[in-house]
């Protein structure tokens, strides 16, 4: 009687799986760290007509973060800058006098179609004249779409009476 | 001779290779899942015509003007509209007010102009920008000095 030879033992070939996982995650990876960069902790303020966006609606974007300085002082303030320049993230401390500059550079880098907007996410207790630096810097840059980053809502009352 | 037996082809098992990374793919899409994150957003547009060079001597003519004057150090600001100080100096009068001017025939695109003395807290000038907002006015910008003779606010 004919018998049929024993199947041979099948095993899958994972390794091409593995590629196109490893560059998922890759991609991911980088993606969030572009997000958890543009998300920068500062204390936003609030604002009862803010609107809540997808950052992705936003388009292309550079993120200035203006965040009170280490050592308390009112008047002095660090920038730090969260932007995707085509081939590494930025996400760096950044001197007042630079802003101008960069805000140019990325201004002329941007895609045709698209216009750039610049994110500005001040700490609520900040003073105006250094969130004016970033709208003064881009309006020299010719960036007329300005994103101001803000809590939606009413503030919170603090337990002495004030408001956040 | 002895004669070493031929080594067998060894495929190493990639499945459990396969499992970590699936959980890392999940890790990081849900981290980077940009639809999920949002951030609240005031948009604001600077004037065309700002910036430095020939258009920034234009004289743009807001229909309202509100500004801020520091008050105690940060404390609080004294609020000014078309220069005259608000009678009751909260943030909700001058949403009141502005809500007034609308109801009384203000076109919602008409132009609002905040503008702040340099000291003044940044959430003042958003807690004024939010009443304009709120007020129905669309179209709210910032003063901004360019500093120079010839150059004025935007």
């Amino acid at each position: 009687m004919f018998r049929p030879p024993a199947p041979a033992s099948m095993t899958l070939n994972l390794a091409p799986m593995v590629d196109v996982l490893m560059c998922l995650i890759v991609f991911f990876l980088l993606a969030s760290k572009l997000v958890s960069a543009e998300h920068y902790p500062v204390n936003l303020p609030w604002a009862v007509a803010a609107r809540e966006v997808p950052s992705q609606e936003l388009g292309d974007r550079v993120t200035i973060n203006v965040r009170p300085s280490a050592d308390g002082r009112a008047d002095r303030v660090e920038y730090v800058v969260s932007d995707w320049d085509g081939q590494q993230i930025i996400e760096r401390l950044l001197a007042p006098e630079d802003i101008e500059a960069l805000l140019r550079a990325r201004a002329g880098r941007a895609g045709r179609g698209e216009e750039l907007r610049c994110v500005v996410r001040a700490d609520r207790d900040v003073q105006y004249q250094h969130v004016e630096l970033v709208l003064r810097a881009c309006g020299r840059a010719r960036i007329a779409k300005i994103v101001l980053a803000a809590n939606k809502g009413a503030a919170p009352a603090r337990p002495d009476g004030g408001e956040e | 001779m002895k004669r070493a037996a031929s080594s067998r082809e060894t495929v190493p098992n990639l499945a459990p290779m396969v499992d970590v990374i699936m959980v890392l793919l999940v890790f990081f899409l849900l981290g980077a899942s940009l639809d999920l994150v949002t951030q609240g957003v005031l948009q604001a547009e600077l004037d065309p015509r700002s910036g430095p060079g020939p258009g920034a001597a234009v004289e743009i003519v807001a229909q309202v003007r509100i500004a801020l004057e520091d008050v105690g150090d940060g404390a609080g600001a004294k609020i000014y509209v078309m220069e005259r100080a608000l009678a009751d100096n909260t943030f909700e009068g001058l949403r009141a007010f502005l809500v007034q001017r609308r109801e009384a025939g203000a076109d919602p695109d008409n132009m609002v102009v905040v503008g702040a003395e340099t000291t003044v807290r940044w959430r003042y000038v958003v807690k004024a920008m939010d009443a304009a907002l709120q007020a129905g006015f669309r179209n709210v910008q910032f003063a901004v000095s360019f500093g120079g003779p010839a150059d004025g606010d935007t």
